[in-house]
């Protein structure tokens, strides 16, 4: 006890002798305060009945009401189940994109081609949502080039925006359009990293070039795939909310609503604040776990993510 | 890579190499040269769908109408105006914090850390964060999109594990000749933190630019309405909407508004990205690999 004591006041003298480097965090931690720990203390409104017309605090609790409520709820599984749906169709169909992009540069020949499509692949990340949604109507709509193209070849245009049967394919294709090229980054900075003696090796031995992609760059790199696709997967329940938001309408509702959109519509929308957070802490405390249990595997792989 | 020998082999990837990668400067390319051709088209190609990916009868009066249209400069320069003061904000905070994060040694900083970064991984969700802006009466006020910008935690950290490899000797020789920490950080520190610094600006800065989502939640006043709000209305419109809009010398098509709409948003973008190209990729890389 006493040796804790101590310890204690050498931290606390530590600290005061260098208050000065303590006092540049003040106005970070007021933010955090405020902004992002804030919001936290307002998640009690899930148990309770809350109104605008009155304080959190003299809202009544309601204990788990409105989690039953949402359990019982046919609308919050079609939403769920969207959710994991579009997600998990980014995660197949887009992250091996990001490696095959990262492998297709180095096998470019040219330095210059190579850093001109590199350079090409990265633009669209800069892009908004709002931006790729106009881009991408200009293309798809009934008018668009794309249907320019189906009319002369079948005589027929094509719905592709609020479409049901393929809207979640536009969501993943628009989003692999703006991020594949990004997504390689990491990629393409671990091949770098290969020795390069190991390809002059494998070439005097007389590997063949696909040989020296599946035998030596992929095994390379594997401890990076694994570890982005371990994060990828923790974040399962992020499905793209503001790519959603800006590229629904209410005829693609139904393939299309996630945990995000939704609780913007009940939320903010309807101003049903004490159901619209409900599924919004289901989704932080379930995102959380996922998050959690991603970064504990991927420490396997890698010493830390930070 | 220096390949001497070139066995059939080398020939076929290489040249599939190459093809597969004209795919991609393709498709990245196609869609935006076709909204910039639209935007300089004249509204009878428009409307002849003669537009494909090179401008079919120039002409400027329709990027001119947007560029002189009271909305479109409104809303720019809101976005202007968010950006930078948000940038700035951002900058400046992270950037400190960043630093004293560095410390590793002292007491407490660790623990501090995670108080950071716990808050990306779980946080309130939209609708607390929504009524304790309501609550603070920032609601329809610039403030709601600015502020919180002050702390980005991801940068944060990107700011830490950059000043990390700052060796502590520089610092030291600067204490022992009587610099005060303050003084240590303005001469010693944010001199050699240049890159960092200009990757966390870049950041912040596209992505307020680029922001839909919270302006969409937290300004609801169409007089306050930002670049990306005010574009997103737009392309919603043109879809409905195919009725010319008359101008004094021009008739517009609402397809063509959108098309100039669309590029001249995305000018801003598109100057920075040689800044953006060169620091980003250095910045991510220090996130993403521990220095």
């Amino acid at each position: 006890m006493q040796s804790g004591t101590m310890k204690w006041r050498k931290k606390w003298r530590i600290a005061v002798r260098n208050r000065q480097i303590y006092l540049l965090l003040l106005p970070a931690l007021i933010a955090l305060a405020v902004f992002q720990y804030g919001p936290m203390w307002g998640l009690q409104i899930a148990f309770r009945d809350y109104s605008i017309f009155r304080d959190i605090s003299d809202s009544p609790w309601v204990g788990l009401k409105y989690f039953q409520r949402l359990f019982a709820s046919p609308s919050f599984f079609r939403v769920l189940r969207n959710t994991v749906i579009i997600s998990t169709y980014k995660i197949i169909f887009l992250f091996p994109m990001g490696v095959f992009i990262a492998l297709l540069l180095n096998e470019i020949p040219f330095v210059t081609y190579k850093k001109a499509v590199q350079t090409m692949v990265y633009v669209p990340h800069f892009f908004s949502w709002v931006v790729v949604y106009g881009i991408f109507t200009s293309l798809l709509s009934s008018t668009g080039l794309v249907n320019q193209f189906l009319l002369h070849l079948t005589g027929n245009r094509y719905n592709f925006l609020s479409n049901p049967n393929n809207f979640r394919a536009v969501l993943v294709f628009t989003a692999g359009w703006k991020e594949c090229g990004w997504n390689a980054i990491v990629f393409i900075a671990a091949i770098a990293g290969i020795d390069q003696e190991i390809f002059e090796a494998a070439q005097i031995d007389g590997a063949s070039r696909l040989r020296r992609i599946i035998s030596i760059t992929l095994p390379s790199i594997m401890p990076t795939i694994m570890l982005m696709l371990i994060l990828r997967i923790g974040n399962l329940l992020t499905a793209g909310t503001e790519q959603i938001l800006v590229m629904y309408n209410a005829v693609v509702y139904d393939v299309s609503d996630v945990l995000g959109t939704y609780i913007y519509r009940m939320g903010i929308g309807k101003m049903e604040y004490s159901m619209s957070t409900a599924v919004g802490l289901f989704e932080s405390v379930v995102g959380f776990g996922l998050v959690i249990t991603g970064n504990a595997l991927s420490r396997r792989f890698s010493a830390s993510i930070w | 890579m220096h390949r001497r020998i070139h066995s059939r082999e080398d020939i076929i990837v290489d040249s599939l190499a190459c093809l597969i990668g004209l795919i991609f400067l393709l498709l990245t390319g196609i869609p935006f040269l076709h909204v910039l051709s639209k935007a300089f088209s004249s509204e009878t190609a428009l409307i002849a769908n003669r537009v494909t990916i090179i401008p079919s009868g120039f002409q400027t009066g329709t990027i001119r109408h947007v560029l002189t249209s009271p909305m479109f400069i409104h809303s720019f320069l809101h976005s202007v105006l968010v950006t930078v003061s948000g940038t700035l904000l951002s900058v400046v905070v992270t950037a400190m914090a960043g630093y004293a994060l560095s410390k590793r040694t002292l007491p407490w900083m660790k623990g501090i850390t995670v108080i950071f970064v716990f808050t990306m991984w779980f946080n309130g969700g939209m609708v607390p964060r929504y009524l304790l802006m309501s609550q603070l009466q920032l609601t329809n006020t610039f403030w709601a999109l600015i502020l919180p910008a002050a702390i980005s935690v991801y940068n944060l950290l990107l700011v830490k594990n950059y000043c990390e490899t700052i060796p502590s000797s520089l610092e030291e020789s600067a204490w022992i000749d009587g610099a005060g920490q303050a003084r240590t950080l303005f001469t010693i520190v944010i001199p050699l933190s240049y890159p960092v610094l200009a990757t966390i600006t870049l950041f912040m800065a596209v992505s307020l630019w680029n922001d839909y989502y919270n302006p969409m939640i937290y300004i609801t006043r169409s007089s306050m309405k930002t670049l990306q709000v005010y574009l997103r209305d737009i392309i919603v419109e043109s879809q409905s909407d195919t009725t010319m809009i008359s101008t004094d010398d021009i008739n517009l098509l609402p397809e063509g508004v959108r098309a100039a709409s669309i590029i001249a948003s995305t000018v801003p973008i598109l100057l920075i990205y040689p800044f953006l190209q060169k620091y980003l990729i250095k910045g991510i890389m220090i996130g993403a690999v521990k220095g």
